[in-house]
């Protein structure tokens, strides 16, 4: 399968969530896929929040076509929330228009002004799979099926790439069950959207 | 042109004496009818009418007495519901329904039944020959010792250490009848193949392979039986058929190459289908079987297919199907008739690859573990892949944004023992049913594993003891409580469905069924 990426890229990313859930891991993923892959710019912040402070860690990616000036995240068009800290800090910093993609066992959304919201069980899903630790992995695969915005070669090149040796297979199969369950929810919202809830006419 | 076979069933009573007058009369009965007096036009049963069919009948007639002067009452009536029946079934096999006509004359008729008579011979002249051709069976040859050791040492029934744990878990035997899968092998052992009680155990056994999971020794019965019959029926002998041999006749019957069978043409227009498609829809006997049951069981499994075609077409598969889908055989090879089952094989599976296909998905059990297992074991090479749908949903469903709609059904579950137990895979119908919504779920005494038989297995050895099974087992169902029986083959349906005809035990054992693949297309959601 090949993707072809939006033209004029220019996305900020913003991944939070808590110590050890491999956030940075994540936004260095898409920022070298973007980079070294999808032959994109690409900026990489990261900033820990101490304990006191709600335990959350986050990772600030810029990717666009054109050369970056700026690599802070203030308003992100793609807001990822693996943490309810996270989203509690950052939601409201997120773009009238922008994407709010999050763990949906680990964060509850009061109230939020964006453009649209996307849901994934990736932490129950990386159980399941038999490492509560490839969540982000999973996170990423979702991402990259939703947003469009880091080719699925590139990303799943990087992923390869960035995990322990040894657990190449397990991590791209996170990956993937990521990937299928982001086009499984787009497909769902296609089809509710002309009207096709359930089976037949 | 080689003449044309027309057979008259001519009932004794009322209309035999026009045909008589028309005889005396020397008038000019088409020379290609050949009369068979028969006592009354209700004793034809479908099996008899589509029998000679079989046998190669261009054209059949059953003329009887007008409704209200049959003699013994009924006949009529009984006869006009196996003619529609027999015409459908002769509808989806291409035949067509007009190759058999019912037709009723007082004893004074006979210029009206002359006329009847040229009538239908330039009817049959117009469809022309019929395309059913079945090879002569070769002179029996008489059962030898050594096919008989030969099987015992293929199935390695002397590995058994006589412990009765088969005979007490067997179904059959727990019903009350005089039945023991260990007597019967050791009988076997013992020399006596053609003794009647050995004969009537081979035709007894379900091969539901509940005795083979028990067996310490791994001595496996069903496969052992399914041989034995074989032997039997090469060696001329008939089997104990249910339905006088119906739906047996009807298999044999489509073995013939020519027939252009119209196995879908009833199928729903908001069905979307592609014949370009790598992926190919196996449906199964389901339309013959409601159109068999149609006035008797009124079952609708055609409405399982159905249901299958939905759920693909809700994950965006739009299978091919084939026109000319032929019973994948499970039947006759499980009641001993190998050649015919090959025949029958060999005929789908080069349906299949002209068709280009990679991929076979069936919703029956039966095809599912014949077109896998016993294709290739019988020697038929695939070059496709055959897949469950059950694992074709699991493996949708389970990329996520798909829910199930909330139920109101209490539940409970009909382990098909071609999937559970031969196959071995229980858990894949019940990671489904996990995944539904109903009020609750709640499993059998006997389950999965070890669930008990619906009664019945390729149309064989239907008695009174599989009736009280039957029974046994729609109680065991009632006692979880629920009010829904879900089942996963077309024919736990039917033969359950008939169990609960009981005119005596009445509500007692009635419930509601469903087949999965239906629960699943009628709840399932985009989320
Ligand atoms: S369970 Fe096996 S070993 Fe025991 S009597 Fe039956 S066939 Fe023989
Ligand atoms: S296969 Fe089933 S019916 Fe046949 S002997 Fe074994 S347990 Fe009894
Ligand atoms: S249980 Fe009923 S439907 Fe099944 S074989 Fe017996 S008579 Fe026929």
């Amino acid at each position: 399968m090949s993707s072809t990426l939006p033209s004029n890229l220019h996305k900020e990313i913003l991944i939070t969530g808590f110590g050890g859930q491999g956030i940075v891991l994540a936004g260095q993923i898409v920022g070298k896929a973007s980079s070294l892959l999808d032959h994109n710019e690409s900026t990489l912040t990261q900033s820990y929040g101490p304990e006191s402070r709600g335990g959350y860690c986050s990772a600030q990616v810029i990717i666009s076509e054109k050369t970056i000036h700026y690599p802070y995240v203030r308003h992100p068009d793609i807001l990822v929330c693996m943490s309810q800290g996270g989203f509690d800090k950052y939601g409201a910093s997120i773009k009238a228009d922008g994407t709010l993609i999050l763990d949906q066992d680990l964060v509850k959304v009061e109230e939020v002004k964006c453009g649209d919201i996307f849901a994934i069980p990736a932490t129950r899903i990386a159980e399941e799979l038999g490492r509560k630790m490839m969540a982000n992995i999973v996170m990423l695969g979702f991402f990259t099926a939703i947003t469009g915005a880091v080719s699925l070669e590139a990303t799943r090149a990087t992923v390869a790439d960035s995990v322990p040796k040894g657990t190449e297979a397990l991590n791209l199969s996170a990956f993937n069950k990521g990937y299928d369950f982001g086009l499984a929810t787009l497909k769902g919202r296609r089809k509710k959207a002309a009207g096709k809830k359930g089976v037949g006419a | 042109m080689d003449k044309l076979k027309i057979v008259l069933f001519m009932c004794n009573w009322g209309p035999h004496a026009a045909y008589q007058a028309l005889q005396d009369s020397g008038a000019d009965i088409p020379a290609e009818v050949r009369m068979i007096r028969i006592p009354c036009t209700g004793r034809m049963s479908k099996a008899l009418l589509f029998r000679a069919f079989e046998m190669g009948a261009d054209g059949v007639a059953l003329v009887g007495c007008e409704p209200g002067t049959c003699r013994y009452g009924s006949g009529t009536a009984v006869a006009e519901g196996n003619v529609e029946d027999t015409r459908g079934i002769l509808d989806l096999l291409g035949l067509g329904g007009d190759r058999l006509r019912l037709a009723m004359f007082l004893p004074e008729e006979s210029q009206p039944l002359l006329a009847f008579l040229q009538d239908f011979y330039k009817v049959i002249e117009t469809i022309g020959k019929s395309p059913v051709s079945i090879p002569p069976r070769e002179a029996p040859p008489a059962v030898t010792r050594e096919m008989v050791s030969q099987l015992l040492t293929t199935h390695d029934i002397y590995a058994c250490q006589d412990c009765g744990k088969c005979s007490s878990a067997c179904p059959v035997t727990l019903a009350g009848k005089p039945f023991s899968p260990r007597a019967m092998a050791n009988a076997i052992i013992g020399g006596s193949v053609a003794a009647p009680e050995v004969v009537n155990d081979v035709w007894s056994c379900l091969t539901c392979g509940l005795c083979y999971d028990r067996c310490p020794s791994a001595v496996d019965f069903p496969d052992f039986i399914r041989d034995m019959r074989h032997i039997q029926k090469v060696c001329g002998r008939t089997g104990h058929e249910a339905h006088g041999g119906f739906f047996q006749s009807l298999m044999r019957t489509m073995t013939s190459p020519d027939l252009k069978i119209r196995h879908w043409q009833w199928l729903p227009e908001d069905i979307q289908t592609d014949p370009q498609s790598k992926t190919l829809f196996f449906g199964g006997c389901a339309p013959y079987f409601d159109t068999y049951f149609k006035s008797h069981l009124g079952v609708q499994t055609s409405g399982i297919l159905v249901d299958s075609l939905r759920l693909l077409n809700f994950f965006d598969i739009y299978p091919a199907i084939l026109s000319g889908e032929r019973c994948c055989g499970h039947d006759l090879l499980w009641s001993g008739d190998q050649e015919n089952f090959r025949r029958l094989a060999q005929l789908n599976v080069e349906a299949i690859e002209a068709a280009g296909v990679e991929e076979v998905v069936t919703a029956c059990p039966e095809c599912y573990r014949t077109l896998s297992h016993d294709y290739p074991e019988q020697g038929i090479e695939l070059k496709f892949k055959v897949t469950h749908i059950y694992d074709l949903a699991e493996r949708e469903i389970d990329k996520g944004a798909i829910g199930f709609e909330k139920l109101d059904r209490n539940l409970t579950f009909q382990d098909p023992c071609r999937l559970s137990r031969l196959e071995g895979r229980p858990d894949l119908p019940r990671k489904l049913l996990h995944r539904l919504q109903p009020e609750s779920f709640t499993e059998m005494k006997d389950r999965g594993i070890s669930a008990l038989c619906c009664g019945n297995c390729a149309w064989t050895g239907c008695d009174s003891y599989t009736k009280t099974l039957q029974v046994k087992r729609l109680r065991q169902a009632r006692e979880t409580g629920s009010n829904m029986l879900v089942t996963a083959c077309p024919k736990c349906q039917i033969h359950l469905r008939c169990a609960m005809e009981d005119p005596f035990l009445g509500d007692e054992i009635k419930m509601e069924i469903m087949d999965l693949t239906t629960v699943l297309a009628k709840t399932i959601r985009w989320e």
